[in-house]
């Protein structure tokens, strides 16, 4: 099917497979259509259908509630083209030559936990992907409604591995899915590399990452690349990774080790949001500091010092990665400095 | 011209996003240091309330669900920002503020468009 998308300034045609949503088939064409979070939470890919037939999947999806279904109002996340159709999208639209997010076919195994409601998976893609320290994927399950986002842990070029994290919600579908395969392996469709929250050594920027919970995993990858580059050596970091008590931190050791081969030029603090600390520094892991306190709040104590031109990661939470942000425009940090991710 | 009465002055610290409603229309007051503006109460992007997740720095609101963001004294749209923001023209009378309420500013999608049943596009 042909899809075309509108907007004030103009229109793209693009192929949109049966199969696949509107909004894949306009990313993985290079297009950057809006969206956030990919999975039908956000609402960010609305989109008004002018001609043409359509199918949404989940017309319930929390990202749909603003919108008039009655006057063609979509997802692009959730729809997919039954003919050639028309779309208008409020936004800005343009066409990019590099390679863009593909679906391949994954199996996940290595299931491993990490606390008590995280876990670690390495998902093994049928063809290699490439891509940017702090880039995610979407993956599906046969039988669970919806995608679920999943930043990359680690860094390589042309990989077949992704290792991803999980942090198991109440409720949460696909992370009870998950949990309950432990001891197998499992099919799940892969859609990526997404995401503009990247580092990249040549921007040459001393960097700080705000991390809640599982929004640790894209920062890994942001180090692990970082480490590869050698980049401490005339760069620094500071890295605030936010959780509740200190039995629910993990991957410490990597940290403590990431920041040990820094030049001392890596600052790592583990925030505890409902602990109170006994020391200052991690009994296991001395080379990491300890503070209480929301994530926000504890980046935001040291905020003065930093470098004018840091750039700014946060992950997490909707709720904890707004109160980032907001700490950190008000601690003079410029908005084109920040770079968020924020799964629902 | 049609001046109401939002508030007195000296109610809106410095730096602050408070929202009002004036005659049955909700606006949204900035106090940025340097002056005030009063603008509808949600983002122009994606209808996120402003009294909410607006915060003014430095004389620039932004928007901090996704970013968009505007220069107060000279409503210059920054970064990412694809739409201008609408204001109430606004004076002090003793230090009480007003705005020029002639009707209620809303935002409209692609209302140069000229498809008319089109013109309230996720309004």
């Amino acid at each position: 099917m042909k899809v075309t998308v509108q907007n004030k300034n103009g229109e793209l045609t693009f192929d949109c497979g049966e199969r696949e949503s509107i909004l894949y088939a306009g990313l993985r064409q290079g297009i950057n259509l809006p969206f956030e979070c990919a999975t039908g939470t956000c609402g960010t890919c609305r989109a008004r259908v002018t001609s043409g037939d359509v199918d949404v999947r989940w017309k319930d999806a929390p990202g749909g509630a603003r919108l008039k279904p009655d006057k063609g109002d979509v997802l692009m996340c959730q729809t997919r083209a039954r003919s050639d159709c028309l779309l208008r999208v409020p936004s800005e639209l343009i066409v990019s030559d590099n390679a863009g997010p593909a679906v391949r076919q994954g199996i996940i195994r290595g299931l491993r936990p990490l606390t008590r409601d995280v876990m670690h998976f390495d998902l093994h893609l049928t063809s290699p992907m490439s891509f940017q320290a702090g880039q995610f994927v979407v993956l599906e399950a046969a039988g669970i409604a919806g995608g679920r986002a999943y930043s990359m842990v680690n860094f390589e070029n042309d990989v077949e591995r992704l290792a991803l994290v999980v942090k198991r919600k109440p409720g949460g579908r696909f992370g009870d899915w998950l949990f309950d395969n432990l001891s197998g392996e499992a099919e799940v469709e892969v859609f990526g590399p997404l995401g503009r929250a990247v580092f990249r050594p040549e921007e040459n920027r001393n960097f700080v990452c705000i991390a809640g919970g599982s929004g640790i995993a894209g920062m890994m990858s942001i180090l692990e690349c970082a480490a590869q580059a050698d980049y401490f050596r005339n760069h620094n970091a500071g890295v605030f990774f936010g959780v509740r008590t200190l039995a629910d931190a993990f991957y410490l050791e990597q940290l403590s080790r990431f920041a040990a081969a820094s030049h001392g030029n890596l600052d790592v603090t583990v925030a505890l949001s409902d602990e109170t600390i006994s020391a200052p520094l991690h009994a296991e892991f001395p080379i990491l500091k300890l503070a209480s306190g929301m994530v926000h709040e504890v980046a935001a104590k040291g905020m003065a010092e930093w470098d004018r031109n840091v750039i700014a990661y946060v992950s997490g939470p909707p709720i904890m990665v707004d109160g980032t942000i907001r700490a950190l425009i008000v601690g003079g940090v410029p908005i084109k400095n920040i770079r968020y991710d924020k799964f629902s | 011209m049609t001046w109401k009465r939002i508030c007195e002055a000296a109610e809106i610290p410095e730096n602050s996003v408070e929202k009002f409603e004036v005659d049955g229309i909700t606006l949204v007051v900035v106090n940025y240091g340097e002056g005030f503006r009063a603008i509808p109460p949600i983002c122009p992007h994606m209808e996120e309330p402003l009294a909410e997740s607006g915060v003014v720095a430095r004389c620039i609101l932004t928007c901090t669900k996704h970013l968009w963001a505007w220069d107060l004294r000279t409503l210059e749209m920054q970064g990412e920002t694809e739409r201008p923001l609408k204001t109430y023209e606004v004076k002090q009378e003793n230090g009480t503020l007003l705005a020029n309420i002639e009707g209620e500013l809303t935002y409209d999608f692609d209302d140069a468009a000229g498809d008319s049943d089109d013109d309230d596009f996720f309004k």
